[in-house]
């Protein structure tokens, strides 16, 4: 029985960036890099689901989609507790918009006929929150949204999910299997991976595919494949924050100051 | 020496005077018994020790120099006296008269058992009067020692030998200390009792032989004997009634003697073997420079007792329990369940359990680390602040602090610590710093300084300025670095830094217990520094110095590094530094753990204090005994739980104490971030200011404004 956890190499910014020259992404050299953090609490409720059934031959497969640099997040998972890990590129793969990457994964989950679906409710940059969906729509599963609380047992027809609704209302579910969900932040306690077992996963196998060889044509992926583009990314104009400093008396003279000037 | 008239080879004792054969027979037999109970006893101990991992041969370096310092260590009693004078000088008195008393046990034997082969006695005569006197002052020092101790235990009870332990509550199982009380005071009354059962013993035989002059003639050199006899005789004994006093007291004494001598490998009393087989074997950078962990084996930590290295086995069986760490350790004074002599404690009773059966017995392996009884808790081993405090004072060499790392890199492995710590590393192991900034931002804050610092990835310079985390990311610290930077400047310092090429040297990272990470770090480092040209590496952060200093040379990193106060006595001293203010402040000194303790910086700090005319008052814990601050060991990334004390708010009332003190000056930047808040969560803000050593200099040199009154914090 098998969990695919599909995960993403997200950018997060400093403070002061610089866009890049086509004005459509910030210039990396700007960015961290690191594993999204819904992807934390995904493949953790993937590897406890191993975990609490050791004979039920539960393997936990980690999927990213990008470029080398991507394999560091895979690593992650692998170190984690993941079995094995996919990573899909090829060069026509860039522009490729939410719903051309969901074309992928959902590729990948018709070739591993998994159980389960297990995606993070949103990327923490691009914040989409559509992927995890589209690739159930793609694969005509089952389906549940931004969930807070997962009981699958391995061989089990269904899984029982549980979504937060307006005003802490739970909703609880019962989902056929196989489905595809998207993990919401807090329904676990992540584990951390020290860098001896993301040096020890490296012993672990990672796949690297194309799409073409997932039987993807060009059309279907890429810009081609995309029916949404990025046009521009600009910061907001936003008034420079003050700090103030000083005595308390000088503090609060300067606090007047400002709510005098604020009020004219 | 000998009396007129009497022959000086009667002047001896007669063994087994009056004894039939069956009663020597019985004697050589329970001796025979005694020393089989022994040998066994050694040889359990000694596989039990075996038993954890070791080399299969062992190197000694420098053997001889090692040798020479456990003797002289042993001899003087140094680490028995320290911070404990009554108690040390009174254990050196039993120690000397118990190895008298056992020398001269050892010398009667060879006379009555090994001499007559070669027919060559020599205990008799003038050698055997000057033997007695010696025996006899051994005995009263071995008494007066233990009757010390017993009023120490009994009367005294400092707070140290309180078994209370914090790591435990009340309703726990092994919460209970009352063995080792009842082990305490058997130990104390077996010795005295021997002692007192041989004076008695001796002055009987007085009494009993009182007619032959060459025993009565020559008892004042048994002095104490012969007090012992005339007390006697002031009782009514005559020879015959003494005759069977001695009878008695000497089977007494003398089955006491043995059965001691049995117990030894079973008890406390170990420690005569074990201590000087500890301090042999010590490694006096232990919390200095961290075990290298290996991240190709299956495990990185200890969490069973077999994973231990056999030395620290060895040491868990040497402690006294004689509460020198528990009262040092800021952890347990800030009411943290930590107490280092309860963890030593704990492995020695795990081990005894797994390791030191009688007969053993394959069976699956218990964790060390846990809730149960003989494991220790995760959060006994979180509370640690690796500071050293106790391995520093420790008479017997027990190294507590490596220990509590290995244990704690098994937490860490395990994911088991605080979801804080758990930011902290991911932030680490994503940025290269402990504050999750950007790589970018690391030289920031050079941007305020009217002078550019030259980039020693690009030129080559004199000094390599490693400026560590603190100093660079945290604003209060940023104050201090650029201090520092005028400094140098001023004084015409050739000295760069790595800009962005830097990443925290790891120090804590390491004490953390993330050994993987903190190899990736060292690795780094050493890597972008073997691209730059430069004579010595200097830094404010003594975390960044010390595992500079001392650990990167595991991993091919060898440099001339300086604390910053060093290299500052240095311009002060060659005259490159122009104080132009004599400062007029009361201040007083906190020696950061990781320069002073492990490093011994304790000197150059203060002659730069000097130097700017401030008056030092020491703190009441100063030097080797500094206490920490509260943020070593990572404990600067976990935080306090709510309600508790927080250690350096006990520092910074030990500083308040101090009448007209106008600066707490520190000199590391962890202890400034965490004592700058402890003063004011202890109540103590705007009584005195919180600076570090260089600002000290600063101002000083005019680079830095001094308040205009003393204390201008208040002046609102």
């Amino acid at each position: 029985m098998k969990i695919i956890v599909p995960v993403k190499r997200v950018a997060s910014l400093d403070d002061e960036f610089e866009m890049r020259e086509d004005g459509r992404d910030v210039e990396p050299d700007f960015c961290e890099f690191d594993l999204n953090e819904f992807d934390e609490y995904s493949i953790e409720a993937a590897v406890q689901i191993k975990e609490a059934n050791p004979d039920a031959g539960v393997e936990v497969i980690a999927l990213t989609i990008g470029p080398e640099d991507a394999d560091e997040v895979l690593r992650k998972a692998l170190a984690k507790g993941a079995d094995r890990a996919i990573r899909i590129w090829q060069d026509a793969l860039e522009g490729s918009d939410q719903i051309a990457i969901a074309r992928i994964i959902a590729k990948v989950v018709e070739r591993e006929q998994p159980s389960l679906v297990l995606c993070g409710a949103q990327s923490s940059d691009h914040a989409h929150a559509e992927t995890g969906m589209a690739v159930a729509g793609l694969v005509h599963w089952p389906h549940a949204a931004v969930i807070t609380h997962l009981d699958y047992r391995p061989g089990a027809q269904s899984a029982l999910v549980e979504r937060e609704l307006e005003g802490g209302l739970v909703e609880r579910l019962e989902l056929e299997t196989p489905a595809v969900v998207t993990i919401q932040l807090g329904i676990n306690k992540p584990r951390y991976a020290s860098l001896r077992s993301i040096k020890q996963a490296n012993a672990k196998p990672l796949d690297v595919l194309t799409a073409e060889e997932l039987g993807l044509s060009e059309a279907e992926i890429g810009v081609p494949g995309s029916l949404s583009r990025v046009r521009r990314m600009f910061p907001p104009d936003r008034r420079r924050s003050e700090m103030i400093e000083g005595t308390p008396a000088q503090q609060a003279a300067r606090l007047l100051e400002i709510i005098k000037e604020t009020l004219h | 020496m000998i009396p007129n008239g009497i022959d000086q080879t009667e002047v001896t004792r007669i063994l087994f005077q009056d004894f039939t054969p069956w009663m020597v027979a019985l004697f050589y037999a329970y001796a025979v018994a005694a020393i089989a109970a022994f040998v066994w006893g050694v040889y359990v101990q000694a596989r039990k020790y075996l038993r954890g991992v070791h080399p299969k041969s062992i190197a000694w370096p420098a053997l001889t120099r090692r040798a020479a310092q456990a003797a002289y260590v042993i001899a003087s009693h140094a680490s028995v006296r320290r911070r404990d004078r009554s108690a040390g000088w009174l254990h050196a008195a039993i120690f000397y008269g118990f190895v008298l008393l056992f020398v001269g046990t050892s010398i009667i034997t060879l006379d009555h058992d090994i001499a007559p082969v070669f027919h060559a006695r020599f205990w008799y005569g003038a050698f055997y009067l000057v033997f007695k006197l010696t025996m006899n002052v051994a005995g009263a020092a071995l008494i007066a020692g233990v009757l010390y101790m017993m009023y120490r235990r009994g009367w005294l009870r400092p707070p140290k030998l309180d078994y209370a332990r914090p790591d435990r509550n009340p309703a726990d199982a092994d919460f209970d200390r009352t063995s080792y009380r009842i082990e305490d005071w058997a130990f104390l009354w077996t010795l005295i009792l021997i002692g007192i059962t041989g004076f008695i013993a001796s002055g009987a035989r007085l009494v009993w032989l009182q007619h032959e002059p060459a025993v009565w003639q020559t008892r004042w050199w048994s002095p104490v004997g012969a007090m012992v006899a005339n007390l006697l005789q002031g009782l009514g004994f005559d020879a015959q009634g003494a005759g069977i006093l001695r009878m008695a007291l000497w089977w007494t004494h003398g089955l006491l003697a043995l059965t001691f001598i049995a117990l030894i490998p079973y008890t406390k009393a170990k420690h005569i073997v074990t201590a000087a087989a500890t301090w042999l074997m010590r490694d006096p950078a232990a919390v200095a420079r961290l075990p290298q962990g290996r991240l190709d084996q299956g495990s990185i930590g200890y969490k069973f007792i077999g994973d231990l290295d056999s030395r620290y086995l060895l040491q868990a069986d040497t402690c006294t329990k004689c509460g020198r760490c528990h009262e040092a350790c800021p952890a347990r004074a800030a009411g943290y369940p930590l107490s280092p002599r309860d963890l030593i404690l704990t492995i020695r009773e795990h081990a005894n359990r797994e390791l030191g059966e009688f007969f053993p017995r394959a069976h699956e392996p218990i964790s060390l680390i846990g809730e149960g009884v003989a494991q220790i808790r995760p959060d006994t081993l979180w509370a640690c602040r690796q500071c050293g405090a106790c391995t520093e004072i420790c008479p017997v060499a027990v190294e507590h602090v490596p220990l509590i790392n290995m244990f704690r890199r098994t937490l860490v492995d395990e994911g088991v610590m605080d979801p804080g710590l758990q930011r902290t590393l991911g932030a680490v192991n994503k940025t290269g710093n402990s504050f999750n900034e950007s790589r970018r931002k690391r030289p920031q804050w050079t941007k305020q300084l009217p002078f550019a610092i030259k980039d020693a990835r690009k030129e080559p310079v004199d000094v390599l300025w490693f400026v560590g985390d603190y100093a660079s990311f945290d604003p209060r610290n940023q104050k201090v670095s650029r201090a520092f930077a005028k400094i140098l400047h001023a004084a015409g310092v050739d000295f760069g830094i790595l800009y962005e090429g830097e990443t925290t040297a790891g120090n804590d990272i390491r004490r953390v217990g993330e050994e993987g990470l903190y190899q990736e770090l060292a690795h780094g480092n050493i890597e972008a520094l073997a691209k730059c040209t430069f004579d010595r590496i200097v830094t404010t952060d003594p975390h960044s110095y010390n595992t500079l200093k001392n650990e990167y040379r595991d991993f091919g990193g060898v440099y001339q590094v300086d604390h910053a106060s060093a290299f500052l006595r240095e311009l002060v001293a060659s005259g490159r530094i122009a104080l132009k203010q004599k400062l007029d402040y009361t201040v007083t000194y906190h020696d950061p753990c990781h320069l002073g303790r492990l490093n011994k910086g304790y000197d150059p700090p203060r002659d730069v204090i000097a130097q700017t005319g401030a008056n030092l008052v020491e703190l009441a814990r100063n030097r080797d005994n500094s206490f920490c601050c509260g943020g070593g060991g990572g404990r600067v990334w976990i935080p306090d739980p709510p309600g508790t004390t927080k250690v350096g708010e006990i520092r910074a009332r030990e500083a308040a104490e101090i009448e007209g003190l106008d600066v707490l000056l520190v000199n590391c930047p962890k202890c400034m971030t965490m004592l700058e808040d402890a003063v004011k969560t202890s109540g103590n803000e705007g009584k005195f200011r919180v600076l570090e050593l260089t600002e000290l200099l600063a101002e000083a040199m005019d680079l830095e404004a001094r308040p205009a009154a003393k204390l201008a914090l208040e002046a609102n």
